[in-house]
């Protein structure tokens, strides 16, 4: 067995174990993610020393088996997933009231495993599959909060399958019209015609509705807020990321090229107002994890924006971008949520008017907030600022995309606005109330781990970038 | 890598350090944390004094690491930068024992003291780094650093400045960055070099190479408070003294300038800016701020907000000097950055002393208070004749420098703004001597330190006294070649290559 197999058995079989075995505690998880992240590290050596590769499960012929492909971006987006669940179950297994209960423990290995499917499926039904996986345990883990976040949870469902059924349908209308589902060969043969649009759009649209993307946004934020803290920080980091990267797959692999080069313009203008409308709406919104939700919807808007404008000008740098961008967000969004948690249980409020004083009485907490939202703001050296960096490159280099620059600069003071909304709240004095419970300092530096690692990406970036080089055709 | 590369660094992480370790300490272990502050501060001075030896003699320090591609972490001490480096550490060092004193018994000194030590950090770094990527990163890191000691009192007024602080400078940080990017598409993020590295894109990208000089002057000229950016400044006085101090004379405002002198001289060259047209609108722009802060501070009834207006008119001193693109304007407006900053903080010092000591904030307030307090108020009459520009404190020497520099290049004008600046300046800072050498006293409320065996903490006096006397004495041994006068021409020869 390879490792990149690994990465996949070792969370299925391990979160299959534990539904029926129920051992309490957390230890079971942090080993299993710990040993993901292993196999993935070495996957991710395998592939950048052999390239990528096929695997077939169980010896079927070609055509019959589950087709797996490990690609470079593949296996860092294994060593990045297993990486944050191993710092989301870190946390968890000290701050109980981030799960909601003991069956967060194997529905997270679950979600690792459907997650690793995802990134590591070679065509367009068996991403299906693992779509809906990811959407049943995702809708689980939300209702782990108990009865207030049943509604959320319906929607979420909801609105997921209806998702699942579009991209279901428009993977039909490409079987019928080419008897393929692999997606290389699929990119070779696809032509821009009729059949071929229409499933483009179905599956986009039901991507999109999967991933959040503006304007099919709306069930995120209560979902989001609604779960218990844990489970929002996988949610925003890792989940959305999976219809995402299949978006990606779809336009960059499977799409003719004309075809990209027109939808382009749309995916980055739903990308741009997702940015504008996420982040006032994250400064509107009196709630602190609904603020931080509608982070998440703005800060998505920065890969669609790099995708539609990668897709409309053929500009293959803007990938390095937008991965940049995903593993930025994770990490950052991991910290913002946990410490959001963290803050929302010391105060035993969920309002951002509650914080006051929140520099003095956790002081850990609105730390790990900042230096996250930092990273989400783009200030150097952080790993939101490499992101930006490379996107704005390809965009400063001709005056007539300069209207794309204004946007980003636009979100990127909407970002800050919103941040340091939380943020000030925290340094005042005057109207501070003690927090309702003692503070935890390790659990709040749980929570600031994972922004520490984002602001430690820069001397990694070259790397980094250069094993992004090869993630697009 | 040798150890004169590593110079850089260490001097950057003497304050780093030392502020990551004072964060994690108890409130109650004073001593510790000001053994750590004041290790940091001597250790930097030591430290910046070696490499002004070895700058002197010729010697380069550099540092760098991989960033971004194209764009590496780069620390490199030049004479310019050492110029910066070596008034922060110094007043850095003042304003230490003056926050000490200052802040005794108050509560959350600890962050207090880790997020000034970030602060310098960051103003040290951006002093020494050697390319724009570097340079942007510890401009925004300082920008991060300053807004928790803008808002450490914690009451809604400085929470309000704490806003409008980061509305002003955030914003400003996106105009940089957009510059910035801008020109590494254009020519790549090379180290800084006298004359520039931007002469090669004249011919095509002219266009190009303006808007981006408007972005960069518009980012830096949110702290170097140029008119109509300065809004900020006047707010932010509701800080703590110390604060204050930092912001007007060790960190924020001079990183605005002393941005404004690297991206003139060795990123664009005079050369190519007199070639973009582009050096007239700055000129006219630092002299309105000049005439408009002086006269702004004018009408000012509340003496810290009176020194904060006088601050934005003095700064664009520094930018004038630069503006006017000849050499001596260029040793005034250098200068002057040294020279402001050691006014300017004794002004704030001074201001500060008479707040804890009596209560007193406006200026009416300060009436007999040379009885009272004559030590403060001997090196407040320092400062503020300097400001004026009466020899031989160091103000005069500055603007000698600016009035030669405006006739070299023939900007005559420039006298006229200079003259009337120095009136406006004796019209705001006069009254004030008056009232505190010959009014009758007033009747002061008691302040915390009323009954020290000095007129105040001798924490407090100490520092205003040593800013006071170099203030005096940069004056005096200006002509020697190791005052900030010698270093300055030492600068201008090397860039000007005369």
């Amino acid at each position: 067995m390879t490792p990149a197999l690994l990465c996949l058995a070792l969370p299925l079989v391990g979160g299959l174990l534990l539904v029926l075995l129920r051992p309490p505690g957390g230890r079971w998880t942090i080993a299993i993610a710990l040993a993901s992240l292993l196999a993935a590290a070495l996957a991710l050596q395998q592939v950048l020393e052999q390239g990528s590769q096929l695997l077939q499960l169980g010896g079927w012929p070609a055509g019959l088996a589950i087709r797996f492909r490990l690609t470079p971006l593949a296996a860092l987006l294994l060593l990045f997933g297993a990486l944050l669940q191993l710092l989301v179950a870190l946390y968890a297994a000290r701050s109980r009231h981030a799960i909601g209960g003991e069956d967060f423990w194997p529905l997270s290995c679950l979600l690792q495993a459907a997650l690793a499917a995802l990134w590591l499926s070679a065509d367009l039904f068996n991403l299906y599959v693992t779509l809906e996986l990811l959407g049943l345990t995702a809708v689980a883990l939300v209702a782990l909060a108990g009865p207030r976040a049943y509604p959320p949870a319906l929607d979420y469902l909801l609105l997921s399958l209806a998702g699942s059924l579009a991209y279901l349908l428009g993977v039909a209308v490409l079987y019928g019209r080419y008897g393929l589902l692999d997606i290389a060969l699929l990119g070779a043969q696809a032509e821009a015609d009729a059949a071929t649009r229409l499933a483009l759009v179905l599956m986009s649209l039901g991507l999109m509705l999967k991933a959040a993307l503006w304007p099919l946004h709306l069930w995120l934020p209560p979902a989001h807020a609604g779960a218990p803290a844990a489970v929002s920080a996988l949610l925003s980091a890792l989940v959305v990321k999976g219809p995402l990267y299949i978006l990606w797959l779809l336009w960059r692999e499977v799409a003719p090229v004309e075809l990209g080069r027109q939808a382009g313009p749309l995916l980055a203008a739903s990308g741009l107002a997702a940015l504008l409308a996420g982040g006032w709406s994250a400064l509107r919104s009196p709630w602190l994890k609904t603020l931080v939700a509608y982070s998440t919807v703005a800060q998505l808007g920065y890969g669609l924006l790099a995708l539609g404008l990668l897709l409309h000008w053929g500009e293959p740098r803007l990938d390095a971008a937008l991965w940049l961008f995903v593993f930025a967000h994770g990490l950052a969004k991991l910290s913002m949520f946990l410490a959001a948690g963290e803050l929302q249980h010391g105060f035993g409020s969920r309002r951002v008017k509650a914080l006051a004083g929140a520099g003095q009485s956790l002081p850990l907490a609105l730390f790990a907030f900042a230096v996250a939202g930092a990273s989400l703001i783009g200030l150097p050296p952080s790993g939101g600022f490499l992101a930006k960096w490379l996107l704005l490159q390809p965009l400063l280099e001709e005056p007539q995309r300069w209207p794309w620059v204004l946007g980003v600069l636009l979100a990127t003071l909407l970002s800050a606005a919103y941040v340091f909304r939380v943020v000030a709240r925290g340094f005042d004095r005057q109207r501070s109330r003690r927090p309702a419970r003692p503070q935890d300092r390790l659990a709040q530096g749980l929570a600031l781990l994972p922004a520490l690692l984002v602001w430690a990406l820069a001397p990694f970036a070259e790397p980094l970038l250069h094993w992004l080089d090869g993630a697009g055709r | 890598m040798n150890g004169g590369s590593l110079l850089p660094l260490a001097v950057v992480l003497s304050s780093l350090l030392p502020g990551l370790v004072i964060f994690a300490l108890h409130e109650e272990q004073h001593r510790l944390r000001i053994a750590l502050n004041l290790a940091g501060a001597v250790i930097k001075l030591l430290l910046v004094g070696a490499m002004l030896v070895g700058v002197a003699f010729g010697l380069e320090f550099r540092f760098s690491l991989p960033l971004l591609p194209g764009a590496p972490l780069l620390l490199h001490a030049d004479a310019l930068s050492l110029l910066f480096v070596a008034l922060s550490s110094v007043l850095w060092l003042a304003t230490t024992v003056y926050a000490i004193g200052y802040l005794e018994g108050s509560p959350l000194r600890s962050r207090f003291f880790g997020f000034f030590s970030l602060c310098v950090s960051a103003t040290v770094g951006l002093a020494l780094a050697g390319n724009l990527v570097s340079f942007l990163l510890f401009y925004e890191l300082l920008t991060l650093a300053t807004f928790p000691l803008v808002v450490h009192r914690g009451t809604s007024g400085s929470l309000r400045a704490g806003r409008v602080y980061l509305a002003y400078t955030l914003g400003g940080g996106v105009l940089l960055l957009a510059g910035v990017a801008l020109l590494h598409g254009l020519a790549g993020s090379p180290s800084f070099q006298a004359g520039g590295y931007l002469g090669g894109q004249l011919a095509q990208h002219g266009t190009l190479l303006r808007v981006a000089f408007v972005l960069l002057i518009g980012g830096l000229g949110v702290k170097a408070a140029l008119i109509p950016l300065h809004g900020w400044l006047p707010r932010a006085m509701v800080a703590p003294a110390p604060v204050s101090a930092l912001l007007h004379a060790v960190a924020v405002v001079k990183a605005g300038a002393f941005g404004i002198v690297r991206v003139v001289y060795d990123v664009f060259g005079a050369e190519t800016l007199i070639r973009l047209d582009l050096m007239q609108p700055l000129l006219w722009l630092a002299a309105a701020t000049i005439l408009y802060g002086s006269l702004r501070a004018l009408q000012q009834q509340e003496l810290k907000k009176r020194l904060a207006y006088s601050t934005i008119s003095q700064v664009s001193y520094i930018t004038l000097g630069v503006a006017l693109l000849g050499p001596l304007a260029a040793v005034g407006g250098l200068v002057h950055l040294v020279h402001q900053g050691l006014m300017k903080v004794t002004l704030f010092y001074c201001a500060g002393n008479f707040t804890e000591t009596l209560g007193v904030h406006r200026v009416q307030e300060m009436d007999g208070i040379g009885r009272r307090m004559p030590l403060t108020m001997t090196a407040f009459s320092i400062g503020a004749l300097g400001m004026i520009g009466v020899p031989p404190i160091a103000g005069f020497v500055s603007k000698w420098y600016l009035g030669l520099g405006a006739l070299e290049v023939g900007q005559d004008w420039v006298l006229l703004v200079l003259l009337g600046s120095a009136l406006l300046n004796a019209a705001y800072f006069l009254p004030l001597l008056w009232r505190g050498w010959f009014a009758a006293p007033a009747d002061w409320r008691h302040g915390r330190w009323a009954e020290e065996r000095f007129e105040t903490h001798w924490m407090l006096l100490l520092p205003t006294l040593f800013t006071a006397l170099l203030s005096l004495l940069v004056g005096l041994l200006a002509g020697t070649a190791i005052s900030p006068l010698g270093w300055s021409r030492l600068i201008v020869d090397r860039e000007f290559a005369l």
